[in-house]
């Protein structure tokens, strides 16, 4: 049983940045070369937000730091910045994970919202300090609120499809004993 | 095993807290190298894409093929439709091939007869567009040819018919082509017929601004836009598009570059302008030493003489 579990963690932190790399691969796709009105939302963010939420195990901060890094350089984005946001938020999700756990989908999703537009804002602040022209406000605006709305799919799809759920308090001996240390 | 966990989860947190710190602050490092020292971390940013996307590409070109031909299953619903509309295109368009014959044939005839001889070094290299930029944000797509087939940053990308955009970073295999569109292009430009310079700089949408023009009065819906070649930043002469204002009043220009499909684009070989530097034998002698301000004036009489 043991066994068991430790080869699903590995395989699990192996299937987010695979996922990862699927979303960007989609992303990069050339479909699409006529500047478009809208923005489409940031999968890759509400994934690592879901995971971070259900599965903190799944995600270490390492992994998540080299996805993102990656997303930065693949994306044309400022390296680097918006990576060390999102480490940062979702490190922050993962130690509300205990108080979360008890409050219902509602509160969580008030959470990442939170978390997501505090990303956003600093973002755009931190560029205007160093004077880099940032992405034009309407679409950044457009795809936070994308973001959030299909946050619940996300989470959906990953319960559902991918098993990344939270622990049942029954099966949860050492998982319990991590939070309790986090807290 | 639980109990030995626990032990080491127990000292975690204030490792983890400067393990987040490390991971953030290198992070925020490479962000501030980046704003530092642009053109080396990008060069490296060209660097992973040239790794990456080639070997992604096995997957991508049938998946976009794939799309592509659902989208265009769309279209066959309205087969008839699309028929009818195309038999009257048809028919217009032969008028204009006679046109186009004729005017060709004319302007022939013209160049032969002034002996003029076109830019032999104007050549291109074509690619296939592999990738976009995947962000809403920027305008690039990404071609398969590379410093291994001598493109180098800078040059012109076109399609058939109009300017796409510049190069702008290239791989080994890979190079990166900044659209028209893209917020940080701006193309010298000429407006034909009343021959006003001005920028197209792109703002985000499909249709970019016409910036620094120096008298709007004299530009109309409709007018030519073309690359003046200032600065050597294109070929003078590339095609650009037509102006049209948009609802706010500004001047705009549509491309003519067919930006919903990307598919194969040219790049221009461009080795610069050559400039004319020195003040030349005749009107002035070779050792005469006339400091610059002076040079002028004699110039101008001896051209009024001749």
């Amino acid at each position: 049983m043991a066994e068991l579990s430790t080869s699903r963690l590995w395989l699990m932190r192996a299937a987010f940045p695979g996922l990862a790399l699927l979303i960007m691969f989609f992303q990069l796709l050339p479909l699409d070369t006529v500047p478009r009105r809208w923005a489409a939302p940031d999968l890759l963010i509400a994934l690592a937000f879901a995971w971070s939420l259900r599965r903190p195990d799944y995600v270490p901060i390492i992994s998540l730091a080299l996805v993102m890094l990656m997303a930065d350089l693949m994306l044309q984005r400022p390296p680097g910045l918006l990576a060390m946001l999102l480490v940062l938020g979702c490190e922050y999700l993962k130690t509300q994970t205990a108080g979360l756990r008890e409050a219902s989908f509602a509160g969580e999703w008030a959470a990442v919202s939170m978390v997501l537009v505090g990303i956003t804002v600093l973002n755009r602040l931190i560029l205007l300090i160093v004077a880099v022209q940032p992405a034009p406000l309407g679409l950044s605006l457009i795809q936070m609120v994308l973001t959030i709305a299909i946050y619940p799919a996300v989470v959906f799809v990953s319960q559902s499809l991918m098993g990344v759920r939270k622990p049942a308090p029954g099966d949860a001996g050492a998982l319990n004993t991590r939070t309790r240390a986090r807290t | 095993m639980a109990k030995d966990r626990s032990q080491r989860e127990d000292f975690t947190p204030p490792l983890r807290r400067l393990l987040i710190a490390v991971i953030a602050l290198c992070l925020l490092g490479i962000f501030l190298v980046w704003r530092i020292d642009s053109p080396r971390v990008e060069r490296f940013r060209t660097q992973v894409t040239d790794r990456v996307v080639p070997g992604m590409g096995w997957a991508m070109t049938p998946v976009t093929g794939m799309i592509n031909l659902l989208r265009d299953f769309q279209s066959y619903q309205r087969l008839s439709e699309q028929n009818r509309e195309l038999r009257s295109e048809l028919r217009q368009m032969q008028a204009w091939k006679e046109a186009a014959l004729q005017l060709e044939q004319e302007n022939a005839r013209l160049l032969d007869l002034n002996n003029v001889r076109l830019d032999p070094r104007l050549t291109f290299v074509t690619g296939v567009v592999m990738a976009d930029s995947g962000s809403p944000f920027r305008q690039s797509v990404l071609l398969n040819v590379g410093a291994r087939d001598g493109i180098m940053d800078g040059w012109a990308a076109m399609d058939g018919i109009g300017l796409v955009g510049r190069i702008s970073g290239t791989g080994k295999n890979t190079a990166r082509v900044i659209l028209l569109t893209d917020a940080a292009s701006a193309v010298p430009s000429l407006i034909q017929p009343s021959g006003q310079t001005a920028l197209v700089s792109g703002d985000n949408t499909a249709a970019p601004l016409i910036d620094f023009l120096e008298n709007p009065d004299l530009v109309r819906a409709g007018d030519r836009v073309v690359s003046s070649g200032d600065g050597g930043v294109f070929p003078a002469g590339l095609l650009i598009g037509q102006i049209a204002t948009d609802p706010a009043g500004r001047l705009r220009v549509r491309l003519s570059a067919d930006y919903e499909r990307l598919e194969f684009l040219r790049v221009l070989r461009h080795h610069g302008v050559d400039s004319v530097t020195d003040p030349g034998t005749i009107v002035t002698p070779l050792n005469a030493q006339i400091p610059p301000a002076a040079t002028q004036s004699p110039s101008g009489e001896g051209a009024g003489d001749g």
